[in-house]
């Protein structure tokens, strides 16, 4: 076995969800009369718990282009595509520099909120949107645009 | 979390598979072969993207089945460092924790690279099982069974096999992923909606 290329692209969850869809992952409530190995269906069955199980191509190609005002890097695009992060704190490891790039001040303040809510509108939230039913869901920074971004949303 | 990796290799067909198209007998060849195995440096193979070429068919002499040099693209599950990703908790000891997504169960978020003021406390359900608390700002969130965990990829290893095990420990693990979930927005996602 040769490799002949190590790394010959990266591929968003809703991709290898597309795959696997259109191979017939999805349709065959037996799981045994379509091609698809057991082992390929536990992945499936981890990718439709995930955001990418609401998401479609015309989706994904329209968030990447509003993504290009916002100077991010690939490996950011991607992790949030995959992740879909719905406040602040959640987008925080993703983005890297982001007290340089995103920083409090009152200048750039907009770009931050603009991204989040990019991705709040553009991006279908996931299919069971996690509640904070313990009541220790406390945001952890008291941001002065935190009010602003409740307003927003 | 998932790419693709191009590979070439040399397959054996055996003669029982000749009364299928080509292309078929060669897919289930090469899923028999690499599907959920983990290939040094690729990661996880999930599965067969494509076959790009098929050369050969040459029959060896003294054997009854053909040769092929196929090129194919295998679908890789492969983290790049510093990916954040969701995942359920599956054990937790006083060593650290370790998550599971599923398909891929060998994740695990060593003590030091947790939230940083935690402690741990004997868990109330069960004996053997160990619960992380992380204190902040005097309050305590615990980790618990409930939620998805989200935890940012520190380092990727692949162990080389082992020339020995004991019986009764741990099954040997050819990809181990480390994790992380000492920044804010990982961890528990109750935690920070």
């Amino acid at each position: 076995m040769k490799i002949l290329q190590e790394y010959a692209g990266a591929l968003t969850n809703f991709e290898v969800l597309d795959f696997l869809r259109s191979r017939g992952a999805g349709k065959d409530p037996t799981r045994l009369i379509a091609g698809i190995a057991p082992s390929e269906y536990k992945v499936y069955d981890y990718l439709e718990q995930t955001a990418a199980s609401t998401q479609t191509r015309d989706i994904a190609i329209e968030f990447v282009q509003k993504c290009k005002e916002y100077n991010l890097a690939k490996a950011e695009i991607l992790n949030i595509l995959n992740i879909r992060p719905s406040c602040e704190a959640a987008l925080y490891p993703i983005i890297e520099d982001w007290d340089i790039r995103f920083s409090v001040e009152e200048g750039k303040e907009e770009e931050e909120l603009g991204l989040l809510k990019t991705i709040c509108q553009v991006l279908p939230p996931p299919p069971s949107v996690m509640e904070s039913g313990e009541g220790i869901g406390v945001e952890e920074e008291d941001n002065p645009d935190e009010q602003q971004k409740k307003a927003v949303e | 979390m998932f790419c693709l990796s191009e590979i070439e290799h040399t397959l054996r067909l055996p003669p029982h598979l000749l009364n299928l198209p080509l292309a078929e007998a060669i897919k289930g060849e090469l899923e028999g072969l690499f599907l959920d195995k983990v290939i040094a440096k690729l990661g996880l193979c999930i599965s067969l993207y494509d076959i790009r070429s098929i050369d050969g068919g040459f029959i060896f002499p003294g054997d009854g089945a053909s040769t092929y040099t196929v090129r194919f693209r295998l679908l890789m599950f492969r983290p790049f460092l510093g990916e954040v990703i969701s995942a359920r908790l599956k054990e937790s000891s006083s060593t650290g924790l370790r998550l599971s997504l599923g398909f891929f169960d060998d994740i695990y978020i060593p003590r030091a690279l947790l939230p940083s003021p935690s402690h741990d406390e004997p868990d109330p359900e069960d004996k053997n099982q160990v619960r992380w608390i992380w204190e902040f700002n005097e309050q305590n969130y615990p980790i618990d069974g409930m939620d998805e965990i989200r935890f940012r990829v520190h380092s990727i290893q692949y162990p080389s096999l082992p020339l020995e095990q004991d019986d009764g420990s741990k099954p040997f693990a050819p990809m181990l992923i480390t994790g992380s979930l000492d920044a804010d927005g990982l961890g528990p996602i109750a935690w920070w909606v």
